[in-house]
């Protein structure tokens, strides 16, 4: 195996540290983003369903409401 | 131009973007990797450890962008009171932080093989150090400043404040003598960059501000339902 394109000339090291950093924090990012974004969306449909019958259409004919329960559903 | 200010409009386009953008960010951060990392050539001088570049260069890029992007939002928000653009600045601002800070431990990483130093108190390093603080206390301004309307002043003032930094982090290589080398990448002045790594360098920025739309679309969304959340409760009142 040819450990030159590890090493790098000796630079390997801060090469590499420098591109698993910045794919940690953009994967941690992602990930505490998409977390976040589910549990919301969880949460408002929840609410949603809490509703009365009446209020719960109500809430659906808004545009935005309507989007998040169809984009819950789908997931 | 007014469908764009719509947040029912902007809410419905955000979901399917983020799908496309999606598809499209894996196979894009594959090749940005393999050429930045593999097939691009060693720097004459730098050797390998010019490949830092190709992570380092974007994300002071995305991180300044980002700065700039949020004051231009507070001042139109000061002015006008748009409702959508609170979310869009709230949902740009950790995203700044985030490649700032990349930026900057990227730089360190960067400066000790090149320079013999991890940190230097130049006028680059200093002021884009600064800019982080400006990000923090931008972050603080909206999520601990109850009262609307203060939130509103205190972020475009923070804002307003950072963008002068911005043309210091931007010309400090010019104004003063540093360790940074001044700016090898410019659209009114000739490039110094070759072109076998002008291609990796332009697929990894790609790839960076690819990733950076899939988080601000779900940033967008997140702030979106945070407020039709607190219609639901007005509801059940």
């Amino acid at each position: 195996m040819n450990f030159e394109i590890f090493v790098m000339n000796g630079f390997g090291i801060y090469v590499w540290s420098s591109f698993a950093f910045t794919f940690l924090v953009c994967l941690f990012l992602f990930l505490r983003t998409k977390k976040t974004l589910k549990k919301l969306e969880k949460e408002f449909v929840k609410e949603a369903h809490n509703l009365s019958e009446d209020r719960l259409k109500e809430v659906k004919k808004q545009k935005i409401a309507k989007e998040i329960l169809i984009s819950h559903s789908r997931s | 131009m007014i469908k764009f200010l719509n947040p029912s409009y902007v809410f419905k386009i955000s979901g399917k973007l983020l799908n496309l953008f999606k598809t499209i960010l894996i196979p894009l951060v594959i090749i940005g990797l393999v050429f930045s990392l593999f097939l691009s050539p060693e720097d004459y001088i730098q050797g390998d450890s010019v490949r830092i570049m190709y992570i380092h260069v974007p994300a002071a890029w995305i991180s300044l962008f980002s700065f700039a992007a949020i004051s231009f939002f507070c001042i139109l928000n000061f002015l006008f009171k748009l409702k959508n653009v609170t979310l869009i600045y709230k949902s740009l601002a950790p995203i700044g932080l985030t490649f700032n800070i990349v930026a900057v431990v990227t730089g360190s990483l960067w400066g000790q093989p090149t320079w013999g130093t991890w940190w230097a108190w130049d006028a680059r390093l200093t002021s884009m150090l600064v800019l982080m603080f400006f990000y923090i206390a931008f972050i603080f301004s909206y999520k601990f400043v109850s009262n609307p309307d203060r939130s509103i002043k205190a972020c475009t003032l923070i804002s307003v404040l950072g963008l002068i930094n911005i043309v210091i982090i931007k010309y400090s290589v010019e104004w003063w003598s540093t360790l940074h080398q001044p700016a090898s990448i410019s659209l009114t002045n000739e490039t110094t960059v070759h072109f076998s790594m002008l291609i990796p360098l332009g697929l990894m920025v790609f790839a960076l501000f690819m990733y950076v739309a899939v988080i601000f679309l779900m940033k967008y969304r997140i702030e979106t339902i945070r407020i039709k959340k607190k219609g639901i409760k007005n509801y059940e009142l």
